[in-house]
């Protein structure tokens, strides 16, 4: 299990330098200009500028400024924001947003966790009734929305019906998150209702569910002593990344509640050309996919005793 | 042994199924009577209903079929009238098993097979915690598993097929039920473990005074372990009687093309016979002998009226129009005569 470990994290560590390497020569490609902001820009003159860049190494030949690139990462220095917040540490630009991100992703994940498999539950447990049909509706008409309307809905009802806050206001985080989350669960509790669902009339379907009718087991205790575990270990291997996703937020909640997170942050470097904070951004996303893939297969591990991930005599 | 009262009498007992809107007959008026410990084969091609019939004994038939007419006695109690699961609650288990096909898709592969063991002790003997365990592992010693300490602990995909085809009969026989049906326990093995589970099963069975029903196709198990077979063909029961009578004084002519089609019969050099035709549809109405259109030797009624049962002695009955006093005279073909001399030269 420990050399699996160590030799699956020293292959994660080759994929994310890697992914580092051709996001940092892509970034080179770019005009010089946008190493300044655009106050910069406007009072620098060439010879400034030129020196400017002298003076931070940016004019160097490029595999020097890689190896430099790799040293700084090495010591977790990520650089300086230029244009997005001028001077500031990337770490730091990343640091507040990614909080506000993930605490909302966590309780929404929380929350559609318990709600989207309950409802899978009384699904399957109902299937092909009332309450079957309920769900799948629901299911259905999350997906087939695009976003944007069913955000709409919840915006207009949450705040003109229930009069609760349409923005997020850090001063009042409370009652300001509730729409938010209601949108960011509502298709996870969709995806989660779906997935329980099915999982778990495929396992009702199974012989050895036949051979626990027969010996005289009721159909509560299957369900809750059999079915439901075994549904949920295709379930499983996903929780740990969709958690760590939530680090990255929601582009399109985000900006729907103008919610001051991890969402827009990526796009709006790219749009003001900040090499840093992209950089940055994309070593954490590529590391929380790797991570992510990684601790579900070990939790997958620890709850299907059929899977090993060490082959006998080595690893895989 | 038909002077004893039975267990279990199934009587003109129906079965349908709805598919896609079409009803489909498996089960055509069938009876069969079940004496306490003894040991019934019920063989038969695919699709004849060995299975469907002995399900609706603890009400396993799939959600789309159901139980439209005769009866099912047990117990004085006329058990092809429970609809709901309470009711199935009293018959699953407790006084009726069953030990499915296929081992390798019988156990909850996420649960140790100790723990699914351990279940039907608690369920059925009442016993709860350590005391259930300790009959639990002493369940595995009985059904022949070695260290069974060491294995209560192991999962499913640790086993062998013949060792999680005995845990499954372990499970099974746990439930101490009065009535274990073997639903082709051994089709899925090895032929070498056949042997070990169909000892297994007797030995069971003689210790804890089961009544054992067989559902198989393998006439070589029957030959071993049976002590009375019933025949069965397109959802009726067409010929049963003692063991010796059906392998050596068979009269449907199924059972005739069964018995010829076994390779210990077949003579070096000739091609081993085999059933022609394929069994009728059973969404439609069967008029007369289910069996007529296959029988080279059909009577004209064959195909005009349904025969009733004929007695040939007090045990056997078969359901053939050969049988009536006013049939012409039909041999019993050669391979059958040929079984019954075997058997004479071996007394």
């Amino acid at each position: 299990m420990i050399k699996y470990t160590v030799k699956r994290l020293l292959q994660s560590l080759v994929t994310v330098l890697i992914i580092v390497t051709i996001v940092f020569l892509l970034l080179r490609m770019l005009p010089t200009d946008y190493y300044f902001t655009e106050e910069q820009l406007m009072k620098f003159t060439e010879e400034q500028k030129q020196e400017q860049l002298l003076a931070a190494g940016l004019l160097d030949p490029i595999p020097e400024q890689l190896v430099r690139f790799y040293g700084d990462l090495v010591r977790l220095d990520f650089g300086e924001s230029r244009r997005i917040q001028n001077g500031v540490p990337v770490v730091k630009v990343i640091g507040s947003k990614f909080q506000i991100s993930m605490k909302l992703g966590i309780i929404s994940i929380g929350i559609s966790l318990v709600i989207g498999v309950l409802i899978g539950i009384l699904q399957t447990r109902y299937k092909n009734r009332i309450p079957d049909h309920l769900g799948t509706i629901y299911t259905i008409f999350v997906n087939s929305v695009p976003a944007l309307v069913s955000y709409s809905l919840v915006l207009v009802f949450g705040s003109r019906v229930l009069g609760l806050p349409s923005m997020y206001s850090t001063r009042n985080p409370g009652p300001s998150s509730i729409l938010p989350l209601v949108c960011l669960s509502m298709t996870s509790i969709a995806w989660y209702a779906l997935w329980t669902r099915r999982y778990m009339i495929d396992e009702l379907n199974k012989d050895y569910i036949k051979l626990a009718r027969v010996k005289g087991l009721e159909t509560k205790k299957i369900m809750t002593r059999h079915v439901l575990r075994n549904a949920f270990v295709p379930i499983a291997q996903y929780l740990p990344q969709s958690i760590l996703s939530t680090i990255g937020g929601s582009l399109l909640v985000e900006r729907f509640f103008s919610v001051p997170g991890m969402g827009p942050l990526l796009t709006d470097s790219i749009n003001r050309y900040d090499t840093n904070v992209v950089q940055t951004l994309v070593i954490l996303y590529a590391t929380l996919g790797i991570v992510g893939v990684f601790l579900g297969d070990v939790l997958m591990m620890i709850i299907d005793p059929r899977i090993t991930l060490v082959g006998k005599g080595g690893t895989r | 042994m038909a002077t004893k009262e039975p267990i279990l009498s199934a009587r003109d007992v129906e079965i349908q199924f709805s598919l896609r809107g079409r009803k489909l007959t498996a089960i055509r008026k069938c009876s069969l009577d079940l004496y306490e410990g003894e040991t019934l084969a019920i063989v038969g091609e695919s699709g004849s209903g060995k299975s469907v019939f002995t399900k609706s004994f603890i009400g396993m038939l799939d959600a789309n079929g159901s139980i439209i007419g005769g009866s099912i006695m047990y117990d004085g109690v006329d058990i092809s009238k429970y609809k709901t699961e309470k009711e199935w609650m009293t018959i699953r288990g407790k006084k009726i098993a069953m030990v499915m096909q296929d081992p390798m898709t019988s156990l909850n592969p996420l649960k140790v097979v100790g723990k699914q063991i351990q279940e039907s002790i608690e369920l059925h003997q009442g016993l709860k915690g350590e005391e259930a365990k300790k009959e639990a592992i002493e369940m595995l010693r009985k059904v022949g598993i070695p260290n069974p300490e060491r294995r209560y602990n192991q999962y499913p995909h640790e086993f062998s097929g013949g060792m999680r085809q005995r845990v499954v009969i372990a499970i099974a026989v746990a439930c101490r039920p009065q009535i274990l049906i073997c639903d082709e326990p051994t089709t899925a093995l090895d032929v070498t473990i056949q042997a070990q589970i169909l000892d297994l099963v007797h030995s069971l069975q003689k210790e804890l005074h089961m009544t054992v029903i067989y559902i198989t196709h393998d006439l070589g198990v029957v030959a071993n372990v049976a002590d009375r077979v019933a025949v069965m063909y397109a959802g009726q029961i067409v010929e049963y009687g003692l063991v010796n009578e059906i392998f050596y004084d068979a009269w449907h002519p199924y059972t005739w093309a069964l018995l010829s089609a076994l390779p210990q019969l077949g003579i070096k050099g000739e091609e081993l016979p085999s059933i022609e035709g394929t069994p009728p549809n059973l969404f439609n109405v069967i008029k007369g002998d289910a069996f007529a259109p296959r029988n080279k030797q059909a009577l004209a009624i064959d195909f005009v009226k349904e025969p009733p049962f004929f007695s040939v002695s007090e045990t056997h009955k078969a359901k053939t129009w050969y049988l009536d006093p006013r049939a012409p005279k039909i041999e019993q073909p050669h391979s059958i005569r040929r079984l019954r001399e075997k058997m004479r030269e071996r007394s």
